[in-house]
């Protein structure tokens, strides 16, 4: 039943996947106006509905409604003509062309001869774009762009009104799944006004997230979803960061357990999000400041031209050094060319005294390296999980002439599977079966083992669930324990704060500052990471 | 209760039907059956083993052991590329330059096995040489094998140096080497076939006829796929092979010598085309400037019904042969079943096509089954 105020609802909607019953009879109204955040932990189903809203899916059973009229399930033309559009979470543009083609690549304007008009495009292009941010060139390639602008001319092509569609209507209710996934700080601020401003114009945004901070930061109402379950609806205002991890996680968080820093960390943490400060809190445990180990890690003068810039530092035995600063500072750049992967990189990189000039000396040294996209840079999906664990290591596991020991090999995979939890129905599967937070404990596990000496993560919890988030904090704090020194990149304030015993911060692919003790706060590191030198030297 | 998520183990029979080249074996047995139903008989003069008397019986035109011989003699020389080639494919690479490499071999190693034939025979330079008598297996064997494998796998070594070193896509690079390579036969040859080769190779050891048929391009051919086989899944070569193919940048942040392990498996392919030039040469006796011609379409062909994805990271040296073998079938089917021979590129054309959406289609439903 549709009530008054509802622009749009989604009533009794299911929907399965193989074995995985992605959504079972769930109900949300939307109303005009409002910015109405879906959230849940990892599978909980929140993009699928959204998926199915946008007509991007069909559902098993339920219908979407829109002023009461039901749309034609799992027609994206009739959702869009009802004036529903979706912004997905993956970027799907073509980059090698301008903006304002990726805007008209529907529709391209013709002069009377039957060419492109180019003019035409481009006024329509702009007109679309400079709503929202009238910086855009929409004659630039859209590669060329930043992943904020990027995502911007996705909105602005979402609320386009496709001309000569019959009955069209403007957009009404807009989908933005995981919007700020792949965005700096700066970049995600001008898109949550960027969502407020829409709302204002009276459209209905449903905000697929589950970045806590934005969500008290920009929505009106919440509805959370858990194993494909309607949990609640919740107006934001009468809801509190423990109360949605609750929702989220089905259960409460236990007693914080918290180290001198991890409270300074949570402290400061306040304004990214303190749900997520709190989970850090009571799942990081407790461990020491200050420990004297031997250096196992020494960087010095690190530099490559255009990404990184005479970076030097070291990292002891059993100590986690965080590395702060915003997407596209350098900070993924300083891994790669400390495992070995810059060809183009000048300076030292030593383990334990020993020098390393390449990716397969760096393994050799007992270094290892979790990088950011472990879809693109981590995972084989033609391979098994088996072998995506020990690939790196088939080796030095093989006999003579590379014949490969599988007994040896299956002790150590069956030793990684139970050490990391993995939940995975056979080894033998692609890691395309597993799901998010267990395909990157896959790629976790592979570089963690007794003799890892020096450990690289580049924003391991990017896209996990809450739950593995904290398997992987305290994954992180073990191998530490044990002796490794660990090298951490991460966007998630609370968690670089709450892990790190120190931290350095990049900016313009330099380390423009350490921070220790008292001095790591979310408001020094912001300060570092923004610290841009006087005659700023791009590439 | 006991856990409902342990499965017992898939017992044999199930596991032969789960493997990916089941359906291929499929397709194959339901031609052959077909094949045999449909084929009809002929006469066929049989000589009697006891009293050496010519006898005519009449067989299946198409299940009769020679006819399956042959079937597979023919199979053979594109199967053994085709191992190979399933390498370079699974990298996500191709060679187009097998059917030239494969011309080059086997004329060097003619070359060769000529010079060592006259200098045997005590023929001077220039004279005329025979292939009676002569060289002794164990002199031409080696002369042969080495030479053209050691040709083929210097021409795949150069495809994947230049694949490698320029960071070209092989396509264009094999495209260059096949119509360089074939253009160097022409020049050398002039156009003319070599004879003169040692019997001692052909009739002695690669046309070694056992009950009337000839099965020692078969058992090469047998003898690739399982080494093929090996190489791909139980060397960390093959995996690493497989791991580039899937996506070579994960490979390079595991520490996979990307580069290398491109040359060598090029180096591989064109190894497995030397091979197969060595046992045509046997099986021949003799080397016409054109062998091998548009062979590389053949090879590819058999890969891809094999199961390999031309994006890379898919693919079995099994199943590459299991090609093969069914692209030598349906040229068999239109002799079996008098069409014009005219019509076997439409057939294979269109079998081709047919057998790859199968493939997939029977991948995405697998997939779906989750």
């Amino acid at each position: 039943m549709s009530q008054p105020g509802d622009l749009l609802v989604a009533e009794n909607i299911s929907k399965r996947f193989g074995l995985t019953q992605a959504l079972s009879d769930v109900t949300v109204r939307f109303a005009p106006g409002e910015v109405h955040a879906l959230m849940g932990e990892n599978g909980a189903g929140k993009s699928t509905l959204g998926k199915v809203i946008a007509g991007l899916l069909k559902p098993d059973a339920g219908r979407v409604m829109v002023d009461g009229r039901e749309l034609r399930p799992g027609s994206l033309q009739d959702a869009f003509s009802a004036g529903v559009r979706i912004v997905h979470q993956e970027l799907a543009q073509c980059p090698n062309l301008s903006v304002a083609e990726n805007l008209c690549l529907h529709a391209l304007p013709r002069t009377r001869l039957g060419l492109v008009d180019f003019r035409a495009m481009a006024d329509r292009a702009s007109a679309l774009v400079h709503q929202l941010d009238a910086g855009i060139d929409v004659e630039a390639p859209l590669g060329s762009l930043a992943p904020g602008r990027r995502q911007i001319c996705q909105i602005a092509a979402a609320l386009d009104e496709r001309p000569g569609t019959a009955g069209g209507a403007g957009p009404r209710v807009i989908v933005l799944d995981e919007p700020t996934s792949s965005l700096s700080v700066a970049e995600a601020d001008r898109l949550l006004e960027i969502t407020r401003g829409l709302a204002g114009q009276g459209l209905a945004v449903i905000y697929v997230s589950h970045r806590m901070g934005e969500i008290f930061a920009v929505c009106d109402r919440v509805t959370v979803l858990r194993d494909g379950r309607f949990v609640a609806t919740t107006p934001a205002a009468s809801l509190d960061e423990p109360t949605l991890v609750e929702q989220m996680i089905g259960r409460k968080l236990e007693t914080p357990v918290r180290g001198a820093h991890a409270a300074a960390g949570a402290r400061t943490g306040r304004a990214e999000g303190e749900a997520e400060a709190g989970a850090i809190r009571a799942l990081a445990p407790e461990h020491a400041t200050g420990q004297a180990g031997p250096v196992i890690l020494e960087v010095r003068g690190l530099s490559s031209p255009g990404r990184l810039r005479d970076a030097s530092l070291a990292v002891r035995k059993g100590e986690v050094l965080g590395v702060g600063g915003l997407v596209g500072s350098g900070r993924s750049e300083l891994l790669d060319a400390i495992f070995g992967l810059d060809s183009r990189a000048s300076g030292r990189v030593e383990v334990e005294g020993q020098r390393v000039r390449s990716v397969r000396g760096a393994i050799a040294a007992g270094m290892g390296y979790v990088p950011e996209d472990r879809r693109r840079q981590g995972l084989f999906f033609d391979l098994s999980i088996h072998e995506n664990l020990v690939l790196p290591f088939m080796t030095r596991l093989a006999s003579a002439l590379g014949w490969r020991r599988l007994g040896a090999e299956r002790r150590l995979v069956r030793e990684k599977v139970a050490a990391f939890q993995i939940k995975a129905a056979s080894a033998g599967l692609s890691p395309g079966t597993l799901s998010g937070g267990n395909q990157q404990k896959v790629l976790i596990a592979r570089w963690m083992g007794p003799q890892t000496r020096v450990l690289l993560l580049d924003e391991p919890t990017r896209g996990i669930d809450v739950g593995t988030k904290a398997e992987v904090y305290r994954l992180v704090r073990d191998a530490a324990e044990r002796g490794a020194a660990i090298l951490l990149v991460s966007s998630e304030m609370p968690e670089l704060l709450a892990l790190s015993d120190r931290i350095i911060v990049m900016c313009e692919g330099r380390i423009s500052g350490e921070l220790s003790g008292e001095a790591m706060t979310q408001a020094n590191i912001l300060r570092l990471a923004t610290a841009t030198s006087a005659p700023a030297i791009a590439g | 209760m006991p856990d409902a998520a342990i499965k017992p183990p898939a017992s044999l029979a199930r596991r032969l039907f789960r493997a990916p080249e089941s359906g291929l074996v499929l397709v194959i047995l339901a031609m052959m059956l077909a094949l045999t139903v449909f084929g009809g008989t002929k006469e066929k003069r049989v000589r009697e083993s006891v009293s050496g008397e010519w006898t005519k019986v009449t067989v299946n035109r198409f299940l009769d052991f020679e006819n399956l011989v042959l079937v597979a003699k023919d199979a053979s020389f594109i199967a053994i590329m085709a191992v190979g080639m399933t390498a370079v494919i699974v990298i996500g690479g191709i060679d187009l330059s097998v059917g030239s490499i494969y011309a080059l071999a086997a004329l060097l190693g003619a070359m060769a096995l000529r010079a060592l034939q006259g200098h045997w025979l005590g023929v001077p330079a220039g004279g005329e040489v025979t292939s009676a008598g002569g060289a002794p297996l164990w002199a031409a064997l080696p002369v042969g094998l080495g030479v053209c494998c050691m040709v083929g796998a210097a021409c795949g070594a150069l495809n994947g140096s230049l694949v490698v070193g320029l960071r070209v896509h092989p396509f264009i690079i094999t495209l260059g080497t096949m119509a360089a390579l074939r253009g160097v036969v022409f020049v050398v040859t002039g156009g003319l076939s070599i004879s003169g080769l040692p019997e001692s190779l052909s009739a002695g050891f690669f046309k070694a006829g056992i009950a009337g048929v000839y099965p020692v391009p078969l058992l090469v051919m047998l003898v690739v796929a399982c080494a093929g086989h090996l190489v791909l899944t139980r060397l960390v070569l093959g995996r690493q092979a497989f791991g580039i193919g899937g996506n070579e940048t994960a490979a390079q942040y595991a520490g996979i010598r990307v580069g290398m392990v491109k040359v060598i498996v090029h180096t591989l392919c064109g190894l497995l085309a030397g091979l197969s030039a060595c046992v045509y040469l046997g099986y021949y006796a003799a080397f016409e400037p054109n062998a091998g011609n548009g062979y590389e379409l053949s090879v590819i062909a058999a890969t891809v019904i094999g199961g390999a994805s031309l994006s890379g990271g898919r693919g079995s040296a099994l199943g590459a042969v299991l090609g093969a073998l069914l692209i030598q079938l349906i040229t068999n089917a239109m002799i079996i079943l008098d069409i014009d021979s005219s019509y076997t590129n439409i057939v294979m054309g269109a079998a081709i096509v047919v057998a790859v959406v199968m493939d997939q289609t029977k991948a995405r439903l697998a997939s779906r089954r989750g």
